[in-house]
């Protein structure tokens, strides 16, 4: 007994150590962003486009006059670790403003607990349909699903397919984005042969690919992400299977071209896009080179990048630094604004309109297709 | 200090989690690898209650219900089983579930799991109400810890112990071996639906990633660590694991390893748990054994 | 009728494979009394190796890796084996599967470590499968079949015409026996190590041929071939070929009846069912290496 007793005091010990943080000086934001754990990949380039905006904030000043920091807790990519992160965030930090975890399942099991407390929530990444409906506290500039599952509808109509077989990754991203692409799709008359979820990192898709098959369709409607996607692909082309495959924007990536082995090519799919003609997006790309010399632009940087801009833009602006003050300065500050990604003038729902683009893969590279 | 006592409510509902176990794997030497299963009956039930507006006490009742019948339903067929098929059965029982729980998106939401479960109304939302969420965990585990303790000494406990290290001793003196066995598991399920409950509520967001091999590995380890067989090893053995789990997020690891921190953790887990079988099996708190030593 | 006769094959494919690491399973169950969970580690380890090998600093060619990969598996099984069960063969038989499941995590976390949780692929292209009369096979698929037949025909040479093979019969029979006849116990529980790391490590790679690699792949496929081990009897070698190609059929023919995301849960239910049922497996022999 007295050994626990005095495990315990140890401990304590330790852990009260770790509370001498923050200064009072400058405005911390916090940040549950994956850098452990499976999106670690993604993680670190989202904290590299996200310090690049802090040095351009802290370069012109800061918020009046004080520098902006930035607190960024691990969150191993899972959605406990994002519960567990975000409340260290609130719980001793008390920061007013937090930037959401990436993956739309982490994202929405943190929501519930920013907007009890009271905290700003903005993401910078996830698309699930159902963050829009999170609560008022909850922000992305990040376009919703429900614009892209429309697209994919039009593309399907587009190509003058009418009857398609429909099937989707098993999660929240997947479901939210196929629901919306079949009330859009049988809305213009089309017909679902079959439809069914497949799961999310499986490395034997044979059996999905051959319900495929039995059916034989022109063309599948996938939404789906990269390697499940790639491995889809590889084994539908061995398994003989031709159709023309229509995908969504999470597996238009060179990754997936490159697993697929040969087998993408020919692959249509949506994605949202922005103009990388506007000086906003040259500034971004200049930056980014002279601060990480030689490093490729990461996947959903400028998003990334556009949240801090934003954000700091809203914290000048903003008359205290109580959540509802900031929440009022947040609305008024994206009124118009033009960031990287394009407008990001937020709707009642906290989230931002976007345009649609089209890829393709040919001869082994994503292209635009027309 | 909030965050304290957030590591420290998370702590106890793992010491709790862990004492279920303790009950079948110490106390009636079962190997039930399956665990999890119980605690995210618990957990599922008693959230999707609680969120369809029944008072949580109500839904935290009835999710260790369901927990204690999913129990008994696993226990009387598999408990004819022997020692590593037992354990092979659970492990598969806890798999099912969780597919289940995966794959019936019209009652569980499926991977995207169930966001915003509320919490007791008398313990209050957020911040707020952490401070009532810790008592209401140290009465729980002290509750649990002292019918743990009162069932080793009790004429039930001790048949256990018995059927344990002998099963045809526990025959011989005239004991219903499986009825012992399978009222064990019955107990160990209701308690570790008790834990998944108070995680859920306390949490407020699950989903079917929660409950995987990994936390019965998890689990394992408090037990183990700790003292199988003993009343307050669990819980030490989960408070160990528990705060130095938390600890990591204080080490100020570089961005290019952050990758490595998840794995390297469960390397040190699995070797911990190798090494504590290899040179003290009996874990850090012995089972007293009156004068026998092994 | 073409649906369900691809299917059938599919289950083949799948069931040989699994098969070969039911073998191993059961044998090390049938002198040791007790599973190996680690037994999936060896599964995975041997297709990360390599894919080790074939990537730089080595970059050797595909089929020069495959045998250093299998041996270096195989002296992780024997590692296993020396170093943590042997010191605990005597003692509690829960302190021994205690033991295998730190093992199986460590193992397993240590591929995470390594090569990351990310899908991984040997980078080879599709080839498109041949055809004949409406079903499809890749020519690696026929390699798999081709090998576990190969592999368990040898076993079964081994088994029943060398003197090493009766040596290992007879320990699974009776190994106290077996020791007072003489029988050199170190040599047969080598034996029995050496051939299990060898079949999942073969198995681990055709397996990674044929889809893709990823950390858990031991894990999910150690629990088939358990399902392929209690079907056909633990401890009965030809059972666990007849288990393997039934699990195999059986959850690739499901996928017809039911969502795909339940195609595990089909072999799990079929697990759970005949341990229930029939705890003895289909042929009722318990013991004994046949």
């Amino acid at each position: 007994m007295k050994k626990i007793i005095f495990l315990l005091t140890g401990f304590c010990f330790f852990f009260s150590g770790a509370y001498a943080l923050a200064g009072t000086n400058e405005v911390v934001v916090g940040s549950v962003t994956p850098l452990t754990g499976k999106l670690a990949v993604y993680g670190e380039g989202f904290q590299q486009a996200m310090l690049l905006a802090l040095d351009e904030v802290n370069a012109s000043g800061g918020i009046n006059g004080k520098p902006m920091k930035i607190l960024f807790e691990d969150n191993n990519s899972t959605s406990k670790g994002s519960v567990s992160g975000i409340q260290k965030l609130i719980a001793i930090h008390k920061f007013p403003v937090i930037f959401g975890p990436a993956a739309s399942s982490n994202f929405l099991a943190v929501c519930p607990i920013a907007q009890d407390n009271k905290v700003i929530l903005i993401g910078a990444e996830s698309a699930a349909s159902a963050i829009s409906t999170c609560g008022s506290y909850v922000f992305r500039v990040f376009p919703s699903d429900l614009g892209q599952g429309k697209g994919v509808a039009e593309l399907t109509d587009n190509l003058g397919y009418k009857k398609v077989v429909l099937t989707y990754v098993n999660n929240d991203w997947g479901v939210g984005l196929a629901e919306v692409f079949k009330e859009q799709f049988l809305k213009n008359g089309g017909k679902l042969i079959d439809e069914f979820a497949h799961d999310e990192g499986k490395t034997d898709y044979r059996s999905e690919i051959l319900r495929i098959k039995k059916e034989s369709p022109k063309a599948v409607v996938n939404i789906t992400y990269i390697k499940e996607g790639a491995t889809m692909l590889k084994q539908a082309y061995e398994t003989g299977v031709n159709v023309q495959w229509l995908m969504g924007s999470a597996s238009k990536s060179p990754k997936m071209v490159a697993l697929a082995g040969g087998a993408a090519e020919g692959v249509i799919g949506t994605y949202p896009t922005f103009s990388q003609e506007t000086p906003q997006y040259r500034a971004f790309k200049e930056a980014w080179a002279r601060k990480y010399p030689g490093k490729k632009m990461p996947i959903f940087g400028e998003y990334n990048y556009d949240m801090v801009k934003l954000t700091a833009k809203a914290l000048k602006g903003a008359q205290s630094m109580s959540p509802d003050d900031i929440r009022a300065a947040l609305i008024k500050a994206s009124k118009g604004y033009i960031g990287v990604t394009g407008d990001k003038t937020f709707d009642a729902n906290g989230d931002i309109s976007a345009t649609y683009g089209r890829w393709t893969v040919k001869g082994g590279k994503i292209g635009d297709y027309k | 200090m909030d965050y304290l006592l957030h590591i420290l409510i998370v702590a106890l509902i793992y010491g709790i989690f862990a004492i279920s176990l303790n009950l079948e794997l110490g106390y009636t030497g079962l190997y039930n690898f399956g665990h999890v299963a119980f605690f995210g009956i618990g957990a599922y039930t008693s959230a999707l209650l609680g969120l369809s507006g029944l008072p949580v006490s109500l839904s935290m009742a009835l999710g260790m219900a369901a927990a204690g019948v999913a129990g008994a339903l696993l226990a009387i067929p598999a408990l004819r089983l022997t020692g590593d098929f037992f354990g092979i059965a659970t492990l598969v029982f806890a798999e099912m579930v969780r597919l289940f729980f995966v794959n019936e998106r019209w009652l569980t939401k499926g991977p995207m799991g169930l966001p915003g479960i509320p919490r007791p109304s008398w313990i209050g939302e957020g911040i707020a109400g952490l401070p009532m969420f810790l008592i209401f965990c140290i009465l729980l585990t002290v509750l649990v810890a002292l019918t743990g303790r009162r069932l080793a000494t009790s004429p039930f406990g001790r048949a256990l112990k018995v059927v344990r290290e002998d099963e045809y001793v526990a025959q011989t003196l005239g004991k219903n071996v499986l009825s012992l066995k399978i009222r064990a598991v019955i107990l160990g399920s209701v308690l570790a639906g008790l834990a998944g409950c108070l995680w859920a509520h306390y949490i407020s967001y699950i989903s079917p990633s929660d409950f995987t091999l990994n936390e019965t590995i998890l689990v394992l380890l408090c037990v183990v660590l700790g003292g199988k067989g003993t009343n307050w090893g669990p819980v030490l053995g989960a408070f160990i694991i528990i705060f130095f789990q938390e600890a990591l997020r204080f080490l100020p690891i570089p961005a290019d390893f952050g990758r490595l921190v998840a794995p390297l953790q469960g390397m040190v887990y699995g070797f911990v748990l190798i090494l504590i079988m290899l040179k003290r099996p009996e874990g850090i708190v012995s089972e007293y054994r009156g004068s026998r030593q092994c | 009728m073409t649906y369900y006769a691809q299917l059938v094959l599919n289950g083949v494919i799948a069931g040989s494979i699994y098969a070969l690491f039911a073998v191993g399973l059961t044998m090390v169950y049938g002198v040791f009394r007790f599973i190996n969970f680690a037994h999936g580690e060896l599964i995975a380890w041997g297709a990360y190796l390599v894919l080790l090998l074939i990537n730089p600093p080595f970059s050797v060619p595909l089929y020069l890796a495959v045998l250093p990969a299998l041996l270096v598996t195989m002296a992780i099984g024997v590692g296993q084996d020396r170093y943590v069960y042997q010191p605990l063969i005597h003692g509690n038989r829960i302190t021994l599967l205690i033991a295998s499941i730190g093992v199986s995590y460590l193992l397993r976390n240590t591929i995470r470590l390594i090569w990351g949780s990310d899908l991984m692929t040997y980078g080879i292209r599709p080839v498109r499968g041949i055809q004949f009369a409406g079903l499809s096979i890749t020519p690696t698929q026929i390699l798999m079949i081709g090998a576990a037949v190969f592999f368990l025909g040898a076993l079964y040479f081994l088994l029943t015409r060398t003197m090493l093979g009766k040596s290992l019969r007879a320990v699974a029979d009776n190994m106290e026996l077996a020791a007072v006849m003489g029988i050199n116990m170190k040599k047969v529980s080598l034996t029995v190590w050496i051939l299990a790391s060898l079949f999942a490590g073969a198995g681990g790679f055709l397996l990674a041929l044929d889809t893709n690699l990823e950390p858990v792949m031991g894990m999910t496929n150690m629990i088939k071939a358990f399902a392929a081990v209690l079907l056909g009897g633990a401890g009965n070698v030809w059972g666990a070929l007849v288990g393997g190609l039934f699990i195999g059929i059986a959850e690739n023919v499901g996928v017809a009846f039911f969502s795909p995301g339940y195609k595990d849960f089909i072999s799990f239910a079929l697990i759970f069912l005949l341990l229930i049922l029939r705890p003895k497996g289909i042929f009722g022999v318990l013991t004994g290496v046949r």
